[in-house]
């Protein structure tokens, strides 16, 4: 697996002087494979996510992109969070063509190939709209597309729908699966949602604080294309509590059984939001 | 909100404020005639006029002289405001030495300012545009140092993971908003600056412009004329005021509009030609997918 993956995470490490942010990590990210992380607040996946996109440059270990060293170079790779951080003086075409004006003069080849993704994805009618004009939901898909249009290679997306309605966000998720498939990208995605994590993602990945740390890694065997019924499936039951007990075990008694509960109806989860 | 005020009839936009500037001429007509207050305390309206007509030689030279001290201050204590801004933004350290000197310029009373700089600048046009200058100068500072913080520091965390450069991030990401906070500050200076060209003519001058007339024609109690040049110089202030208000609108669309004017619009064509297969890279954009992905 080592010799196939897109990206390898190799025994990163990340300390603020005595406080261990994120202890020595690995993972190796297939191409085309779409990672969830799960985790409570301060087990380090925003630590992590500023390692990988090269924001902030590791105490230890390396970041291997397709096999090349990219250890602290920010523009390797797509970066999301939950605020759009749409530029509101720019349209949504403006907005998406973010990344090229910021590194190079913006071509006519790159306005059409924005222009185009916009179009594919729904955006079409709205190229011309500032934000402020435009819902949550539709914000986030021009902050995805202007993603994609950057790197769509690997993209990390850090709770990209945590501000949106349920419906909305449901939506999203099948809408994301959808430009994820089509464009063959590379996705690692973190939420606060285990019902969003394993809906989505190939592998779950569950981290835990004190020092941040991965916990497990939990493989999605779910049949794609996904939708609703996904959701009640017993595979999908199965792994949801197994994941809930993993995140909960260290709150739990000691030898009591795991306070998971399984069948609960979606992003109504409590889901290790606790400190 | 703002653009449910946009939708108003553009006549009643036009008229409302038209009507109250007619009504304050009404009420001064009536002080006037109906009260009878004397002329040599309120001329009338129509001796105000008459007034201009008749000393247009000299009033049209001062409203150049003043014109040209104010513009050109305006210009200069915008930009360096804005400049100093900028440069004030790119550490706390400088922002927090800067502050006081900054506030404490503001305090000393602008007229003391006028005496120093007519000792240092001489009669001519410097020390009145450096006035001006002065009075632009701090709202223009204070406001684009708020826009320029009110930027979210994500945003440029983006900019910077996306390997956008320290000017270019600046460029793009910040500069921007600093376009509204900057026009209210020019809008207020706008009508604060025509004084400041007042009081440095009226400091000292040997150049002549509106506050040296206003100076003389207040020593002859020549009321008349006094308010033929108020009237001149309150249109001068309206002007600029109005100049850029029209300059904002056009600066800042999407303060206004939900979507780009059609001038702003930078795509090659209409979104409906733009389907995916027109130039758009048409094997990538649309791959038949999804069996390879089952197939995982």
């Amino acid at each position: 697996m080592s010799t196939t993956a897109k990206l390898e995470i190799r025994d990163v490490e990340q300390r603020f002087d005595s406080t261990v942010a994120l202890s020595r990590t690995s993972l190796n990210v297939r191409d085309g494979e779409f990672i969830s992380i799960v985790g409570p607040s301060g087990c380090g996946k925003s630590t992590l996510f500023n390692i990988v996109s090269g924001i902030q440059r590791p105490t230890g270990g390396r970041v291997l992109l397709e096999g090349s060293d990219v250890t602290g170079r920010s523009g390797q790779v797509g970066y999301m969070l939950q605020k759009d951080l749409l530029l509101p003086w720019r349209s949504t075409l403006d907005n998406i063509l973010l990344g090229a004006s910021l590194t190079r003069r913006v071509s006519r080849a790159d306005r059409a190939h924005a222009a185009g993704l916009a179009t594919q994805y729904g955006l079409g009618d709205f190229l011309d709209h500032y934000p402020h004009a435009m819902s949550g939901g539709m914000r986030q898909r021009v902050a995805l597309m202007r993603t994609l249009a950057f790197a769509r290679d690997v993209m990390l997306l850090d709770e990209p729908f945590g501000a949106l309605d349920s419906q909305t966000r449901m939506e999203m998720q099948q809408w994301l699966l959808r430009v994820w498939a089509e464009q063959r990208s590379t996705i690692l995605f973190v939420t606060h949602d285990v019902d969003e994590a394993i809906f989505l993602a190939d592998r779950v990945v569950v981290m835990s604080p004190r020092p941040g740390r991965i916990r497990q890694v939990f493989d999605v065997e779910l049949q794609r294309p996904r939708d609703l019924e996904t959701l009640t499936t017993p595979e999908f039951t199965t792994l949801k509590r197994d994941i809930l007990a993993l995140i909960y075990e260290r709150d739990a008694a000691p030898g009591a059984p795991s306070p998971s509960s399984g069948g609960e109806s979606p992003s109504s989860t409590p889901n290790g939001r606790q400190a | 909100m703002i653009r449910a005020r946009h939708q108003d009839k553009l006549w009643l936009r036009l008229a409302v404020p038209v009507l109250s500037v007619l009504a304050v001429v009404a009420v001064w007509l009536l002080l006037v005639h109906g009260v009878g207050v004397a002329p040599y305390v309120l001329p009338s309206p129509s001796a105000t006029v008459r007034a201009i007509a008749d000393d247009w030689d000299v009033l049209s030279d001062g409203i150049v002289i003043t014109g040209k001290e104010f513009v050109l201050g305006f210009l200069v204590g915008t930009a360096t405001g804005f400049g100093l801004a900028v440069f004030m933004a790119q550490s706390r350290w400088v922002l927090r030495a800067l502050y006081p000197i900054l506030i404490a310029s503001q305090a000393v009373p602008i007229i003391a300012i006028g005496a120093a700089l007519v000792i240092w600048l001489g009669f001519g046009l410097t020390p009145k545009v450096v006035i001006v200058a002065l009075i632009v100068f701090f709202p223009v500072v204070v406001n684009v140092l708020d826009g320029l913080s009110s930027v979210d520091e994500d945003s440029i965390n983006l900019a910077r993971s996306m390997g956008g450069g320290p000017w270019r991030t600046f460029r793009t990401v910040r500069l921007p908003a600093t376009y509204t906070p900057l026009f209210s500050a020019l809008k207020m200076s706008a009508t604060f600056s025509v004084t400041g060209a007042v009081i440095g003519e009226q400091t000292a001058s040997s150049t002549g412009g509106l506050g040296v007339y206003l100076t003389q024609q207040q020593s002859r109690l020549n009321t008349a004329a006094v308010f033929a040049d108020i009237v001149l110089l309150a249109a001068m202030g309206i002007i600029a005021f109005a100049l850029i208000a029209v300059l904002e609108t056009i600066a800042t669309p999407w303060r206004r509009h939900g979507s780009a004017p059609r001038r702003w619009r930078t795509h090659v064509s209409r979104p409906g030609d733009v389907a995916p297969g027109s130039e758009v890279r048409p094997a990538e954009a649309a791959p038949p997918v999804p069996a390879s992905k089952g197939a995982r």
